[in-house]
């Protein structure tokens, strides 16, 4: 435990000693006291959340209680699920902040079921500061803004570098000799099957998630562009585009993966996102396709040491090398007042979540980057989803104070992404969950028959999914 | 009887009938409230184009040619009822032998009765997750660890499209047989012992008194939980939604999950989540209209 880590938390002791919450100078003063609404919580941590965080989160409370004197902030745990969201929207029960993944935004949107938070913003004046790709992500036709970005991630891969290491797959430092290429993915994959008789890579290809990888490596065989897996006609009409040569051919790389190759895991079509990162962590697997955001998974939870673990970029394939970028936002619930939106923002603004700096934010960092550095979980640069250079340059400095890892086991992925050598790429456009239940089963099928005729596969996804887009959107 | 006596006793049937009424109230309104109220309200939704919980317009059977129309739909009803008889051949007969066997037991038969009974307290989740470490493919794998003692390579069962329904339905029975013994068990104990007595007195051996005396004696009982084990199969979901997410390539996708999928799988299709629901009912009343016929014949012949 560092010196300064053991000082911040000796000073958070004893102010709950004193029963003060600990704020910092600025954040004692009255901001607004004519701002009167309550807000609900449904990001606040559970009850069996560590004490820690639980009082961080207090601590934001008692702030924005000093700051906003006639906002009331009403603690409200909520686990988003579409389904669960769904009734509790309708209802007018959900609470007024929550926070989905990035696929759902535009679902949520196009369906009313999210309030607006674009006049808000602009008040707080960050509505020009989003990167353009979460603007996107985040606004309706007409540029309307209903989230904000809570974090956001790259998709890359996870690496076990001890399997690299009983593979002979490591330089001369130690460094594993990672694939570059999606082609050297499946022979790296099958080296390591070969050495070690474990998984070279670890494909959860169960319910969406099959579907939702397989994008990322279609994109990278040529599945952008007039090849998209789904675009929009000359009439505005949403076209699905699965039988592509681009898209048969990166179907046919998952069927190498498992039958000419043999490096996927066992039970890849019943192995989810947890049971992913479960397979690498405890040495069953060499490679994950996953992101910056879940290293904590691997190594603190499944206990794979961090100067065992490594994160590299998305493999590149022969069209291009592009990565998903996506994350976790901010939606509010679709009946939210202006003064509760603004009340929304300002609580946004103490947690760090706006590009705003002060000693509480910067405490409020420090605190987050010590627990992960004491959970064992790689403390290493977030992706920052605003284009705010004062903000980022401090976020940084603050990840060296508490870094425990070797950065050249994470430079080419951070590289690759400030150098522009890899196509950041936000999620297919509309009804992404659903092309990926669609993909998932052609990638089930493929894996689990090796004589599976792959265009046909394609084409009846394609079909089905066309069919989906003519009910929902076209002819809606 | 004299009019003034009928009407007492118009009054009185009356104030009886009252009481009943008053008795049944608070059922009544709690079955309507969630029961038949959400089962009409699914019927009209299944019947309307939706936005989320919105009827947006009137659109016939649209969502139910759309539905069937669909090649998961007739997946998943081809796996439904292949669950369903796999359930009949696995899970049928055992809780019957089960029964008979701890019936037959002279000493623990309390120690047996827990013991086959404990699975069926266990969550449900629970049961499928230890289930899915057992036949996990993975060399880590329970099953796979045991073979490997007798030199077999390790398997893969949970994506083996063969398999999926015959393990799902072997972890279903594991979890509820024991429960389903015990209500034969209460049937068997009401056989009176003198016909055993007699039988063994004219020398019957044991499987003539099983077939003469235990079976014909528990045939109702049988022919009951037959169908609300048809029923409760029919309408299986968590298993398969659990262990195999539907797969491989929906080898095991029930018409109940497929109809999770279609209002919270990501569509948020509800009107085709009430079609497949309504779907499913339709068969379900078919199948205990059958039933009820066979079994009411039955007893006019008795």
């Amino acid at each position: 435990m560092s010196r300064m880590f053991k000082m911040v938390s000796l000073l958070l002791a004893l102010c709950m000693l004193c029963g003060i919450p600990f704020v910092s100078a600025g954040a004692e003063e009255v901001i607004d006291a004519d701002l009167t609404c309550t807000i609900t919580l449904g990001n606040w941590p559970p009850d069996t959340a560590p004490q820690a965080e639980k009082d961080l989160f207090e601590n934001y409370k008692a702030i924005m209680a000093k700051q906003y004197p006639n906002v009331t902030l009403v603690p409200d745990y909520y686990s988003y699920t579409l389904s669960n969201y769904v009734p509790m929207a309708k209802g007018g029960t959900a609470p007024s902040i929550f926070q989905p993944p990035f696929t759902d935004p535009q679902l949520l949107i196009s369906q009313h079921l999210v309030g607006d938070v674009t006049d808000a913003l602009e008040q707080f004046g960050v509505l020009d500061q989003f990167s353009p790709s979460y603007v996107e992500m985040l606004a309706d036709e007409n540029g309307r803004i209903y989230g904000l970005p809570r974090d956001g991630y790259v998709l890359g891969m996870h690496i076990n570098i001890e399997l690299f290491r009983e593979a002979g797959l490591v330089d001369s430092d130690g460094l594993p000799i990672y694939p570059k290429t999606l082609q050297e993915l499946a022979e790296y994959g099958q080296i390591i099957r070969e050495k070690t008789g474990k998984a070279g890579l670890v494909f959860p290809a169960s319910e969406a998630y099959g579907g939702w990888l397989f994008t990322n490596i279609a994109w990278n065989f040529g599945c952008v562009g007039e090849n998209a897996l789904e675009y929009q006609d000359e009439d505005g009409r949403w076209v699905c585009n699965f039988t592509s040569p681009e898209c048969i051919a990166a179907m046919e790389y998952m069927r190498d993966l498992r039958w000419k190759y043999d490096i996927l895991n066992a039970d890849a079509t019943t192995t989810d996102w947890a049971g992913a990162h479960s397979l690498l962590g405890t040495g069953e697997a060499a490679m994950n396709f996953a992101a910056d955001d879940s290293v904590d998974q691997p190594t603190a939870n499944k206990g794979l040491p961090v100067e065992d673990f490594a994160l590299i970029p998305f493999p590149a394939g022969d069209a291009g090398r592009y990565a998903l970028a996506g994350g976790t936002c901010y939606m509010f619930s679709p009946d939210i007042t202006a003064d509760q939106a603004t009340a929304l923002m300002a609580y946004l603004k103490i947690l760090g979540k706006l590009p705003f700096l002060d000693d509480s934010i910067i405490a409020g960092m420090r605190a987050d980057y010590a627990a992960k550095r004491d959970r064992g979980a790689p403390v290493i640069p977030a992706i920052s989803a605003w284009n705010d250079a004062e903000y980022n340059a401090a976020k940084q400095a603050i990840v060296d104070e508490f870094s425990n890892v070797d950065m050249r086991l994470y430079a080419d992925f951070f590289d690759s992404i400030s150098e522009g050598t890899i196509t950041l790429k936000s999620e297919e456009p509309v009804f992404a969950q659903q092309l990926y239940r669609e993909l998932t089963a052609v990638v089930q099928r493929v894996i689990t028959k090796e004589g599976a005729d792959v265009e046909k596969a394609l084409r009846k996804a394609e079909e089905s999914f066309q069919e989906y887009l003519d009910d929902e959107i076209n002819d809606y | 009887m004299s009019r003034q006596e009928k009407q007492i006793r118009t009054h009185a049937k009356l104030a009886g009938d009252i009481q009943s009424w008053m008795i049944m109230l608070p059922g009544l309104l709690l079955m309507t409230f969630f029961v038949w109220e959400p089962l009409f309200e699914s019927i009209r939704m299944s019947l309307y184009k939706t936005r989320n919980v919105e009827l947006v317009r009137f659109i016939g059977l649209d969502n139910f040619i759309s539905v069937t129309g669909k090649d998961d739909f007739l997946q998943a009803l081809q796996n439904t009822f292949s669950y369903t008889f796999w359930s009949l051949l696995i899970g049928f007969a055992l809780p019957v032998l089960l029964a008979m066997l701890i019936g037959e037991t002279t000493r623990g038969k309390g120690f047996f009765r827990t013991a086959v009974y404990l699975p069926n307290m266990l969550p449900g989740l629970a049961v499928i997750i230890l289930w899915s470490a057992f036949f996990s493919g993975e060399r880590s794998g329970v099953m796979n660890i045991l073979l490997g003692k007798l030199g077999v390579l390790p398997q893969s069962y949970l994506t083996r499209a063969e398999l999926v329904i015959p393990i799902i339905i072997v972890i279903a029975t594991w979890k509820g047989a024991g429960a389903t013994a015990l209500i034969y068990m209460a049937g068997m104990s009401s056989i009176s012992p003198e016909l055993y007595e007699a039988a063994a007195i004219d020398g019957a051996s044991v499987w003539r008194r099983i077939l003469h005396i235990l079976l014909p004696a528990i045939r109702k009982l049988a022919g009951t939980l037959l169908i609300l084990q048809i029923i409760s199969v029919f309408q299986i979901m968590y298993e398969p939604m659990v262990l195999t997410k539907g797969g491989p390539d929906n080898a095991s996708l029930s018409l109940m999950q497929l109809m999770w999928q279609y209002a919270f799988g990501g569509a948020m299709n509800y009107g085709k989540a009430s079609a497949v629901a309504v779907i499913v009912t339709l068969i379900l009343l078919v199948m205990t209209a059958v039933y009820s016929y066979f079994n009411r014949k039955e007893s006019d012949w008795d």
